[in-house]
């Protein structure tokens, strides 16, 4: 074994993006990821999850909903108000369809892929037609008072529901009239402050789940118009549910970091009565879980401390192996620090700029373990601001430290990099 | 040489009531409970205890209701046997005899002639296995219950640890870590185990487990206070649990109540937590029960729950979580360091109650009588706390004053203070009058108060004895600030020493102008008055352990015992030894009415007895093996009459009481088992042998001529007639004549009586409603109502023609409630 020098690199300041939303393929082994800088990521459950495709963020881009339509394309909505269909080759947002209805704040699409809805600020539900080579607006759903914060399709593609404040509306898609109007906060007595529907999923039973900022999960039926079971799982918001495929088990995400599990279980064993049930507490987060999904296999959560976890349902694994491990993808997968061996520097990969350091050195030479002091502090040579609304995928400094590259989803820069004793120049090439 | 004696050793409180949990009738109007061998019922409504139900020969391990007979009562024991009981007469029905040790008795409504019960598996120690018991349907009383069936193998010993499924499906037990659970249909075992890694202050070891009466949930305590609630436990994997958390330490005990909806949960918090549809934010609180709890149980009805804390104290609880009265015998206190102090004014015994509480416990009923709060702290439950106890406790002789001595637990640095407690009669308790802060430098090993009668307050003197090698004198003193709001206060009067040894004990003669106070070796005797040292004795090796003075013509002797095993007499006059005797001393007592006195010798694991008077070296009484528990204290309890024994010449006056190790309180009793037991058992025999009264020989004739006619005539029509007539005529001849209508009146109902109906069938529907409207016709008889008359008339008109002699059960008790009465006074006219 040689011997190596350890920098402790502690000066590497990336504050990572939360994660914003998630969505499972239907059917598919992919999961799309979004984060709060407008990133999408892809991963492969069937490749021990690997992180397949990234999507640079941008600036002007923010994601607030994807969903997988089909055919395999993945769409975009967020706050400007544009659907965006993303390039999964290329690697890059292809098209952008304005929604028409201001910012969105949802967007699911229906059983079978071929129909998009949206959620508008101005309390508009649309409904798209995914054609090939993008996607064409077909009609206005009933329009009430109060941003549409969450949508869900009945699985048979028959009705809407929408989650708003205060309330959520069952809406038929045929007829685009408004079919039923539930207040969540009705038998609340003086509830001071508004309550907000942060998640809703229509199941195929006609039951309608509910998350709101109160911490409940509800279980109405839309179509008498009345409160079935509620749970509070939370004294803070419940933010995000997702539902099994077999309608047996929901994932809740709160603010406080935690994520509950609620079962559909038998009353009586053998028995035909079920019934939801609260089962199990996971604290995995930090933060507010924004968006959780459910596999087949496992629960998945994202959070704003930009941590990915995957929970394998232990029930479901046939054998303890890789497979049934705890995942946590705390770290970003990307290289995003690049070094020039011989001119001892270290670029540092942010969203929006570069910085090049120059690592420290010692004089001094110690045992295996041991702490050397330093003769001369790492240096901060240079920052360097990308331009545009693009961020930056990827970058690179060349080994005798004088080229420096990087590139955003258009275009491509290279920089040459002059030292004069302390002056640290950059010329454009 | 004394005969060794025959007295009964007999336990009267203080049983731990720690053996099961305590079980509601199914009409919630009685609470039945064990307490140590005995199984005792409780009537809710007036909190007292109505029968006692002795008969096992150990301790008591599971009650359960008979599932088929609700007025009936299973009973298992260490000893071996499954009794049956009508617990409404506390008549023991029958006995079976398994064997082996029973440790936990369940009954199921599905299993008909099987009771499970856990049993130690043969050959491995700690190893239990839960069996059913097949109850064969012989006759006679004593019975075997050989059948055995191992259902689960590896059970917890607890009877908290097993608990049967809805409608007996399946069954669970738990231990360690392990859940395991066994459908009965299916013969399905499925087992689960918790991590046993003990992460974050975590412990998932289970500590008690129920099931949802309703619905297919498991309910599991654990050590770390964490309820866990199990679903889906018939799949193998696709189990899945939720959690409750709210106790900080261990979970006790469970209850579900009726429906299932709500969830008790308790443990060493005292407090009671009700969890409502197994949600963990809807939670209820009843805080400060006192002490931790250990059993919970509910009534069928769902209206009363109860608990059992670890202090044999039972609580009953509202529905709606509120606290309804309590049952306190003997307080069990984690030490009893007061020892047992006879309180002259209510005659009850005194001794540490709660942490912190004198408890002033009344040995004829078997109750606390209230609660001195003496340390005035709150008690704060946490291990390694060190907490301010009480330690010695004293009466004067009228009982008007009180000292009490309390420090902390700190070895080192005992907080030291010394109260003194003046009686009001106004508020019919103590008030503190004098507090005292480190009378002495170290632990006070002794105290008493001088015992003069007859020269009032003002001869009232405390001698306190310290480790600190000084004895100090209190006496009361005249307040003579003007502000002052009490009229007397107490200080110390003087201070003695004997070559700097410590004091260990003090006693004052009985006229109260020696004291005797022994260090170490020595026993000095000083002059009251001067306070000067008259004399010492010593019996080397071995430091004195016990004092006491001779009482009555006995007055001129000291006894002391020693360390090293003797028991020594002083002649206070000739300053001499007297006699001594070989004899491991524990506990010395003398009685304050008469020249006797007890010592208890603790030799090669068993209790001895010996009754002495000071003025003879030989014993009056020995009772050798009084019991297998080490004896700690004893004290003579006064009569309230003398008792009639020829041959107990000391019990004459005051009954011995001891406290074991256990804190089982015992005493002798000169009557054998069959006079002290409640003649309930044989009750059904004496119904049969009434006195011969006029009344009786009557109806007796009545009855025979009733019989006769049967065998004469055949069975078809007389007897329906005998039906009929029996119960009016009998309630003719029973009732009282004060509440009887007028003869005329019944004239015509007695020989309605005697008619023959025409129809019988639906008579049997009215018989309960004449039943109870001649009972109210009997409440309202004092006020002799008109219309109460008119309302009976009716009824006996219409209705007694058709009367069966079906009686309800009621009526039957009435009836024999009645004949029970002594008519033996009309014999004597």
């Amino acid at each position: 074994m040689g011997e190596f020098e350890v920098h402790r690199v502690r000066f590497f300041g990336l504050v990572p993006a939360g994660v914003r939303c998630l969505a499972c393929q239907p059917r598919g082994p992919r999961l799309a990821l979004a984060r709060t800088d407008g990133a999408v990521e892809v991963y492969n459950f069937a490749a021990n999850y690997f992180q397949e495709k990234v999507i640079p963020g941008h600036e002007l881009r923010s994601v607030e909903s994807l969903c997988w339509a089909v055919g395999d394309r993945l769409f975009g909505a967020g706050l400007s108000g544009d659907i965006t269909e993303y390039d999964l080759a290329g690697l890059s947002a292809a098209r952008g369809v304005d929604g028409g209805g201001g910012p969105i704040w949802s967007m699911v699409a229906n059983g079978t892929g071929t129909q998009l809805a949206i959620g508008c600020e101005d309390g508009s539900v649309k409904i798209f037609q995914v054609v090939p080579g993008g996607i064409q607006f077909e009609r206005n759903l009933d329009r009430r008072k109060g941003r549409v914060l969450c949508l869900s399709w009945h699985p048979s593609g028959t009705h809407i529901v929408a989650g708003s404040i205060d309330f959520f509306r069952v809406i038929e898609v045929t007829s685009g009239q408004t079919v039923q109007r539930i207040m969540v906060n009705h038998h609340v007595e003086k509830a001071k402050c508004e309550c907000v529907v942060w998640a809703i999923a229509l199941l195929s039973s006609g039951t309608v789940v509910s998350a709101d900022s109160f911490g409940r999960v509800q279980f109405w039926d839309w179509e008498q118009g009345t409160l079935a079971e509620s749970h509070t799982v939370s004294t803070s918001a419940a933010l995000s549910l997702a539902v099994s495929e077999k309608e047996d088990s929901i994932i809740v995400g709160t603010s406080t970091g935690a994520t509950y599990q609620l079962q559909l279980l038998p009353v009586n064993l053998g028995g035909q009565e079920k019934r939801w049930v609260r089962t199990k507490p996971f604290q995995f987060h930090s933060h507010d879980v924004r968006a959780v999904a459910h596999s087949p296999a496992a629960l998945i959560s994202g959070g704003l401390d930009a941590q990915l976890v995957i929970r394998p349902l232990m029930e479901k694994m046939q054998k303890k192996g890789y497979d049934a491990a705890l995942r946590k993808f705390t770290f970003p997968h990307r290289r995003l620090v690049s070094c020039a061996r011989k001119a001892r520097l270290l670029l540092f990969q942010f969203s929006q700029y570069l910085e090049l350091w120059r690592l420290g050195s010692t004089e001094e030479t110690g045992k295996d373990g041991e702490v050397l002091s330093l003769c001369r502090m790492p240096e901060h040579l240079v920052q360097l601001k990308s331009k545009g609304p693009e961020h930056i995928y990827c970058s690179c400094v060349s080994p005798c430290g004088t080229w420096i590259g990087y590139s955003t989803a258009s275009r491509f820069h290279l920089y040459r990099v002059r030292c004069d004793g302390d002056g640290v120049s950059l010329r454009k090439v | 040489m004394v005969a060794p004696g025959s007295l009964r050793v007999v336990r009267c409180g203080g049983s731990a009531l720690r053996g099961a949990r305590a079980v509601f009738s199914a009409d919630s109007k009685y609470l039945l409970y064990v307490s140590g061998d005995f199984v005792k019922v409780y009537s809710v409504n007036t909190e007292e205890t109505l029968r006692l139900m002795g008969g096992h020969a150990d301790l008591v391990t599971g009650i359960q209701l008979n599932p088929q007979n609700h007025m009936q009562l299973y009973s298992c024991s260490l000893d071996g046997t499954i009794k049956l009981w009508d617990f409404m007469d506390g008549i023991p029905i029958k006995t079976f005899t398994v064997g082996t040790k029973l440790l936990a008795l369940y009954t199921l409504a599905s299993a008909e002639d099987s009771v499970f019960v856990v049993i130690p598996k043969k050959g491995e120690r700690d190893t239990f296995q839960l069996v059913s018991v097949e109850l064969t349907k012989g006759v006679g009383q004593d019975l075997e219950g050989k059948e055995l069936s191992v259902v689960l193998d590896d059970v917890g010993a607890s009877m908290k640890h097993i608990a049967f499924g809805r409608e007996g499906a399946y069954v669970v037990s738990v231990k360690d870590v392990n859940l395991q659970v066994y459908f009965f249909k299916r013969k399905l075992l499925n087992r689960f185990s918790l991590s046993t890694v003990k992460t974050k202050g975590g412990d998932n070891r289970f500590s008690c487990v129920v099931c949802h009466p309703k619905e297919d949930c498991i309910a599991t305590g654990h050590a770390d206070g964490k309820i866990r609630l199990w679903r889906n436990f018939h799949h193998k994997k696709e189990y899945t649990y939720s959690t409750l958390h709210w106790h900080h330490d261990i979970v006790m005990d469970l209850a579900f109540s009726m429906e299932g909806t709500r969830l008790l949960s308790g443990g060493v918090e005292s407090v009671l937590v009700q969890w409502h549809n197994e949600s963990s934010c809807q939670k209820d609180f009843l805080p400060r029960l006192g002490s931790p709890i250990e059993y919970i149980s509910m009534s069928s009805d769902g209206i009363l729950c109860c608990t059992l804390h670890t202090d044999n104290r039972i609580s009953i609880i509202n529905s709606n979580l509120r606290f309804s009265r309590s049952i306190q015998g003997l307080i069990k206190s984690r030490d009893v360091k007061t020892g047992l102090v006879v309180d002259p004014r209510t005659k009850a015994l005194v001794l540490n109650g709660e942490p912190g509480h004198l408890q002033f416990y009344s040995l004829q009923s078997d109750q606390q009588l209230f609660s001195l709060d003496i340390v005035q702290r709150q008690y704060i439950h946490q291990a390694g706390l060190k907490q301010s106890d009480l330690v010695k406790v004293a009466f004067s002789a009228r009982g008007t004053w009180l000292a009490t001595v309390e420090e902390s637990e700190e070895v080192t640095d005992p907080e030291l203070q010394l109260k003194l407690w003046l009686y009001n009669e106004e508020i019919q308790s103590f008030e503190l009058n004098t507090r005292i802060n480190t009378p002495h430098d170290n632990h006070i090993t002794d105290m008493c108060f001088r015992d003069m009668d007859e020269l009032g307050d003002d001869s009232l003197i405390l001698v306190t004895t310290g480790r600190d090698c000084v004895f100090k004198v209190w006496v009361m003193v005249e307040d003579t600030d003007p502000e002052a709001q009490q009229s007397v206060s107490w200080s110390c009067d003087f201070v003695g020493s004997y070559h700097n040894y410590q004091a260990t004990n003090c006693c004052f003669s009985e006229d109260g102008s020696l004291l005797a106070v022994s260090f170490e070796e020595t026993v000095t005797v000083w002059d009251s008055l001067t306070w000067d040292l008259k004399c010492t004795f010593c019996h080397p090796p071995g430091n004195i352990r016990n004092i006491c003075f001779g009482r009555l013509t006995c007055s001129k002797y000291l006894i002391g015992a020693t360390d090293y095993g003797f028991l020594c007499c002083w002649n206070l006059l000739t300053c001499a030894l007297e006699w001594s005797a070989h004899l491991n001393v524990v506990v010395l007592q003398p009685d304050p009415l008469s020249e006797h006195i007890a010592a208890v010798s603790w030799l090669s694991k068993e209790s001895s007895l010996f009754v002495f008077k000071p003025n003879e070296p030989r014993p009056v009484y020995i009772q050798r093996n009084l019991c297998k528990e080490k004896i700690r204290l004893a004290a003579f309890v006064p009569r309230d009459e003398p008792e009639n024994t020829e041959k107990y010449l000391w019990l004459r006056k005051s009954q011995l009481f001891f406290l074991t190790d256990t804190q089982e309180l015992m005493t002798l009793s000169t009557k054998s088992l069959e006079e002290r037991l409640t003649p309930s058992s044989k009750q059904l025999a004496v119904e049969e042998s009434l006195p011969v009264t006029p009344f009786s020989l009557l109806l007796g004739k009545h009855r025979h001529q009733q019989a006769q006619e049967d065998t004469d005539l055949g069975k078809l029509i007389v007897h329906n007639k005998q039906e009929q007539a029996s119960p009016a005529v009998k309630e003719l001849l029973h009732t009282p004549a004060h509440v009887l209508p007028s003869a005329s009146f019944l004239c015509t109902i007695f020989i309605n009586s005697l008619l023959i109906s025409k129809e019988n069938k639906s008579a049997e529907e009215v018989a309960d409603e004449v039943e109870m409207e001649s009972e109210k016709a009997e409440d309202d008889s004092d006020e002799e109502d008109v219309t109460a008359m008119e309302q009976e008339d009716t009824g006996h008109m219409e209705l007694l023609g058709e009367m069966t002699c079906k009686l309800s059960k009621s009526q039957e008790k009435e009836l024999r409630k009645i004949r029970k009465m002594d008519y033996s006074w009309l014999s004597a006219l």
